[in-house]
């Protein structure tokens, strides 16, 4: 009986939580019809299965693990519409000397143009992240959703997207120069360039 | 030197950022590679912006689990519909479960 008074009852979910994934469903969705679509199956499911909950973590990250598996079903489907198709010149990259001897697209990346560690705890900082990442282009962005954002395994991934582990390999590294690029280009900080 | 664990290779560098973070990895292999990116000209500045990545986007999703960062929130009109579809769905449920009380 304790353990259920620790429980947040569900009318007051959506006052406590709703803003809360409503904010994680629109960093990767991007569409609030979706996004709050999202919402509310989370919200539903997990009525429907609110006694397997065991109370021992704050059910705010219960529903969030719920959210997660709308989230990849979500672009599991819009995979499923979309075929990811390789791109002739990722194709050109998994065939080239450097990442077939050593893994890596180039030997000599640009360097950031300023430092981001030092806005790790500017709020402003992570504002802007959230936007960057909802313009990075499909499929990289789903790429870099479900093995980054939402932890999905290697395996998982290439499954959910149909890719080979390589072409994984390829698309984050494509979400992560271009993440880089937008990042650079939307912060107006004290020392952007 | 594939079975000297100090030893890596520009490939198993790679692969084992593929497959984890950084920070993830046990201490041993974390110090062989801190020091294969350090000192390697071919795939050290490469790797070492990953490893730079993954602590950012680390630091996002902490960010992101604390909730507070972000700025969507659901509309006045979408919190009421929602409250309403909860109620519903809490009704439906109590009445499939009352029977087998």
């Amino acid at each position: 009986m304790a353990k259920k008074t620790e429980i947040a009852p569900p009318e007051t979910w959506v006052d406590r939580y709703g803003d809360y994934l409503y904010g994680f469903a629109m960093s990767r969705l991007r569409n609030p019809d979706a996004a709050h679509d999202c919402v509310q199956d989370t919200f539903l499911a997990a009525i429907k299965a609110l006694d397997r909950f065991d109370g021992s973590r704050d059910i705010k990250f219960w529903l969030r693990g719920i959210m997660r598996n709308k989230i990849v079903d979500q672009i599991r489907r819009s995979i499923k519409e979309n075929k990811v198709d390789i791109q002739a010149e990722d194709e050109a990259l998994i065939e080239s000397f450097w990442f077939k001897y050593s893994g890596i697209a180039t030997t000599n990346p640009d360097p950031w143009q300023f430092n981001p560690r030092k806005h790790y705890d500017n709020s402003e900082f992570w504002v802007i992240f959230d936007r960057c990442i909802q313009q990075v282009k499909e499929p990289a962005r789903q790429a870099f959703i479900l093995r980054v954002l939402e932890d999905l395994s290697t395996e998982e991934v290439c499954k959910v997207m149909n890719i080979s582990s390589n072409y994984l390999w390829v698309l984050l590294h494509r979400a992560r120069s271009q993440l880089k690029t937008l990042i650079e280009a939307n912060w107006t900080g004290s020392d952007a360039k | 030197m594939p079975n000297n664990p100090f030893m890596l290779t520009c490939k198993q560098v790679s692969e084992a950022l593929a497959h984890k973070n950084y920070s993830e990895l046990p201490r041993l292999k974390r110090w062989a590679l801190l020091l294969h990116v350090k000192l390697c000209p071919i795939c050290g500045k490469f790797n070492q912006q990953i490893m730079r990545s993954q602590e950012m986007f680390s630091r996002y999703k902490e960010q992101e689990s604390s909730g507070l960062h972000s700025e969507h929130n659901l509309e006045r009109a979408s919190k009421e519909q929602l409250k309403k579809q909860l109620q519903q769905a809490m009704e439906a449920q109590s009445k499939q479960q009352a029977p087998e009380r």
